[in-house]
């Protein structure tokens, strides 16, 4: 089978995403689908799959024009997408999942569980799988459950596999076991669209590549022919800004007393035995892949997780972080990853959200003093580069750098010592990731100590001074200076050591 | 005073009357209630007729009819007020009704003119003994929900589970104590409701208007109600903003018994006595039902005191309307069903645009 994309545009509001791409991929080939953050990769695949609608543009299947208008239809014609997330139930075997909505039915229309644990049976045989069908999904570890996800799409018959970045949250072993099914597949003529950001895994695994950048097609052609290196500026393009926004520090004094010092840190299971500190008005980032465990250690820290283990030191003194009320009252905030779920309440108006960390502060016997919030707010207003309509207006009404921005402001509103941003820019247009990135330059010269988390190295060498890399729960290695850049973290994220050669000179 | 707003919005052009309706018809969720309320009234004043002799005559009869229904719904409409709190946060508390019976009996046994009387038996009678009891029953109200507030956070266990166990515990618990007794209040208990000012009988009335004004002012105002909503649009955000989202659900819970050990003390002052295996039976159905038809959201984040005040007079109303219609008693439940169900309706719509 042969599918091929024909001049695909679209466009979000004015946000052109996809702008005149085209690309083709038949059975038995692995393409990899390159890009950095926003180049549209997901958004292309979400076209194939049928989840998005193009503008403008066609999608030939062996020569035939078609149109998917939603997912159903694009299964159909034997596309098949894993996403990043997968969409498997924990609480059923193996057997059911893989019929999930299309479960095998006997006459009497009650479920077919005989015929359909030997179906799996079969299939795994045929793909090579040692698994038991009638294991549980939950007793999985992630690969299993990746590679049951491929054979449930193999079990539709698809002769197209959409593969959003599988390996990130993968151990090496676990990889070579997705990438034999991946070979496995090829040798049954199945074409895999293979998203992913590790260029070494690419260039083991892929034959083809393709790069977005911006919503174009930046470069296509044969792995064979091309070393990372080439990948990577493909990728990058030549005109990025990649320089660090950091002013040069004249003398080290400069850099004000120690203000949180972390010893032995462990939750058991999202991280472990972590030990850092960080000063007044320097900016930290922390980094890593899928998995890391770094956005359940700073909830941790900030109180909205269970107490862990080790020692927290605030100011040089030790404290016991319980809740959220009690970081806020000991100056610590934190900016949440997932805006929609963690940080907007959507029932509330623009200033209400902007103004719910302060509440109780600026109370007087329970009684809220809006004057005082409105003030507080309209100070911010400005620096903050808010684009809104007024002030009482629902928060959904604003686009997500702005939702950002008050999310921010709810914030700042408690002048905090330590401001923890996990993810500040996700979701968030360029403009106002550049506004955000003043935002944070600027209040490190006000002295607060300011911890960015980000799984874009691009954005954590900008903006930090230096970078904490995690894999797996623990603290990989510390990268500053011009250690700090995309090779030595990615190399740290993916639990390698520090390369002394090579980490010197930008990929 | 509100500092200058650069965006101030513009003022508003002249709507005629229609499209001012339809605005506000779509934009305000009280509004929409309103009318309803309003339309009901209509009704209800029609169905009155007007077969008097004299305005003052009828209007002394419409007056009559109202109070009546206000001073029946005092109690219920007391304890819809706490129930908006409790779905605001996204809970639930089916607990209500027992918690009545379990106060109001606590109160019967305090002041008790007989042998069974508690304060009687260490010598306090009369007025002190009165103003013990309200402090005493109120505080075990508020004990009582508080229970289940702890049980609820601390346990983890869902709001629906926890006040279906104490619906059934407090009754049960009691119905075997209270076997057997008879209690008598002593007759300046019975002023707390039957009190006349003016000749009326209007001091539940009174005293759910109270009620209603303070928790209207505590959801607009203060942090407490603002965090309510918080925590029932997005716990995770409430929590994550420094919000102490155990501390509020606590607290919702306990307001709930206290209001309900509020609506106990009316009751048994206004009958003098409590029947322990029928009063407050359904009651935390009533409760919900006029906050759904006040406007507020079953899932939490939405709701309004007003809304809720509106909604039980809109249920009162309607069943003093099947009434006077002459409705067969065992269907006025199935319109109260269908007023909750097309009430709800009405609010998706507007919702869905």
């Amino acid at each position: 089978m042969k599918i091929e994309m024909e001049n695909i545009r679209k466009s979000f509001g004015s946000n052109d995403v996809i702008k005149d791409v085209s690309f083709s991929i038949q059975g038995g080939e692995i393409c990899a689908l390159l890009g950095e953050n926003g180049a549209g990769k997901s958004t292309l695949m979400n076209i194939l799959g049928g989840v998005h609608q193009m503008d403008s543009g066609a999608i030939l299947v062996d020569g035939k024009k078609v149109s998917f208008e939603i997912p159903a239809q694009s299964l159909e014609a034997g596309i098949a997408f894993i996403h990043q997330e997968l969409n498997l139930i924990n609480d059923l075997p193996i057997y059911e999942n893989m019929f999930l909505g299309r479960e095998i039915k006997t006459k009497r229309g009650s479920l077919d569980l005989k015929q359909m644990h030997d179906k799996t049976a079969d299939m795994f045989e045929r793909m090579n799988v040692d698994l038991d069908p009638g294991k549980m999904v939950r007793d999985l570890d992630s690969s299993y459950k990746q590679i049951v996800e491929i054979c449930r799409a193999m079990m539709t018959n698809a002769s197209i596999i959409i593969m959003d970045e599988p390996t990130t949250s993968l151990t090496d072993s676990e990889i070579k076991r997705v990438f034999k099914m991946m070979e496995t597949m090829k040798e049954h003529n199945v074409g895999i669209i293979f998203i992913s950001h590790k260029l070494n895994e690419v260039m083991q695994i892929c034959n083809r590549y393709l790069v977005l950048r911006d919503g174009n097609l930046a470069a296509e052609g044969n792995v064979s022919e091309v070393t990372t290196k080439d990948l990577a500026s493909y990728m990058v393009g030549y005109d990025v800004r990649t320089e660090s926004l950091r002013r040069e520090r004249e003398v080290e004094e400069e850099i004000g007393e120690e203000v949180l010092r972390v010893e032995g840190l462990t939750d058991q299971k999202n991280f472990r035995d972590i030990n850092f500190s960080i000063k007044m008005g320097e900016i930290v980032g922390v980094t890593g892949l899928l998995g890391d465990g770094r956005s359940e250690l700073f909830q941790a820290i900030f109180g909205a997780e269970k107490l862990p283990s080790g020692k927290i030191y605030l100011n040089g003194t030790e404290v016991k972080i319980k809740s959220t009320y009690q970081a806020l009252k000991e100056g610590i905030a934190y900016l949440p990853r997932n805006r929609k779920e963690n940080g907007i309440i959507k029932d509330m108006n623009i200033i209400e959200n902007a103004s719910i960390v302060t509440w109780p502060m600026f109370s007087k016997r329970g009684v809220i003093n809006t004057d005082k919030h409105w003030q507080k707010f309209e100070e911010q207003r400005g620096s903050l580069r808010l684009k809104m309509g007024v002030l009482t207006d629902s928060i959904t009404s604003l686009s997500g750098g702005n939702q950002q921005k008050v999310v921010l402001a709810k914030w700042l509103a408690s002048n905090p010592k330590i401001l923890i941003l996990d993810n500040p820019t996700q979701g968030v247009d360029v403009g106002a990731k550049e506004d955000i990135y003043d935002i944070i330059l600027k209040l490190a010269e006000e002295n607060i100590a300011i911890i960015v988390l980000s799984s874009e190295a691009q954005e954590i060498i900008r903006v930090c001074d230096r970078a904490l890399v995690m894999y797996h729960g623990v603290i990989q290695g510390e990268v500053q200076d011009k250690m700090m850049n995309e090779h030595s973290i990615m190399s740290l994220a993916t639990g390698g050591e520090l390369d002394l050669e090579r980490s010197g000179q930008p990929l | 005073m509100k500092p200058e707003l650069e965006n101030t919005p513009p003022i508003k052009e002249k709507k005629t009357f229609i499209e001012g309706f339809k605005y506000k018809w779509s934009n305000d969720p009280l509004f929409s209630i309103l009318i309803a309320l309003i339309i009901m009234v209509i009704l209800q004043t029609l169905t009155l007729g007007f077969d008097y002799n004299s305005v003052g005559e009828w209007f002394q009869s419409w007056t009559s009819n109202w109070i009546n229904i206000l001073r029946n719904n005092a109690g219920v409409g007391i304890v819809a007020l706490g129930m908006t709190f409790v779905i605001m946060t996204g809970g639930i508390d089916l607990a209500v009704g027992s918690t009545l019976v379990i106060t109001g009996a606590f109160a019967m046994y305090l002041m008790d003119t007989g042998s069974a009387g508690i304060l009687g038996a260490i010598g306090i009678s009369g007025v002190p003994a009165i103003i013990l009891t309200i402090i005493l029953v109120i505080g075990l109200g508020y004990l009582l929900g508080a229970l289940i507030g702890v049980t609820i956070t601390k346990g983890n266990v869902p709001p629906f589970i926890v006040t279906l166990g104490a619906m059934m515990i407090f009754r049960s618990v009691t119905q075997h104590f209270a076997q057997g007794y008879n209690t008598s209040v002593p007759m300046e208990f019975l002023q707390i409701s039957s009190f006349k000012i003016g000749n009326l009988m209007i001091m539940p009335i009174f005293y759910w208007a109270v009620i209603a004004a303070i928790l209207y002012y505590v959801s607009k105002r203060t942090t407490f109600g603002r965090q309510i909503i918080a925590v029932g649009s997005n716990e995770r955000a409430a929590k994550l903003s420094g919000i102490n989202v155990n501390k509020v659900k606590l607290r919702v819970y306990a307001l709930m018994g206290l209001l309900v050990s509020i609506a106990a003390i009316i009751q048994v002052s206004r009958i003098g006595s409590m029947d322990f295996s029928n009063a407050g039976r359904g009651m935390e159905m009533d409760a919900i039902a006029a906050a759904v038809v006040g406007g507020t959201n079953m899932l939490g984040g939405r709701g309004f005191i007003l809304g809720t005040v509106y909604g039980m007079l809109i249920i009162a109303v309607m069943n003093n309307l099947l009434n006077l219609f002459g409705v067969p008693p065992y269907l006025r439940e199935a319109f109260k069903g269908i007023i909750v169900i097309v009430a709800v309706l009405l609010q998706r719509k507007e919702k869905s645009v």
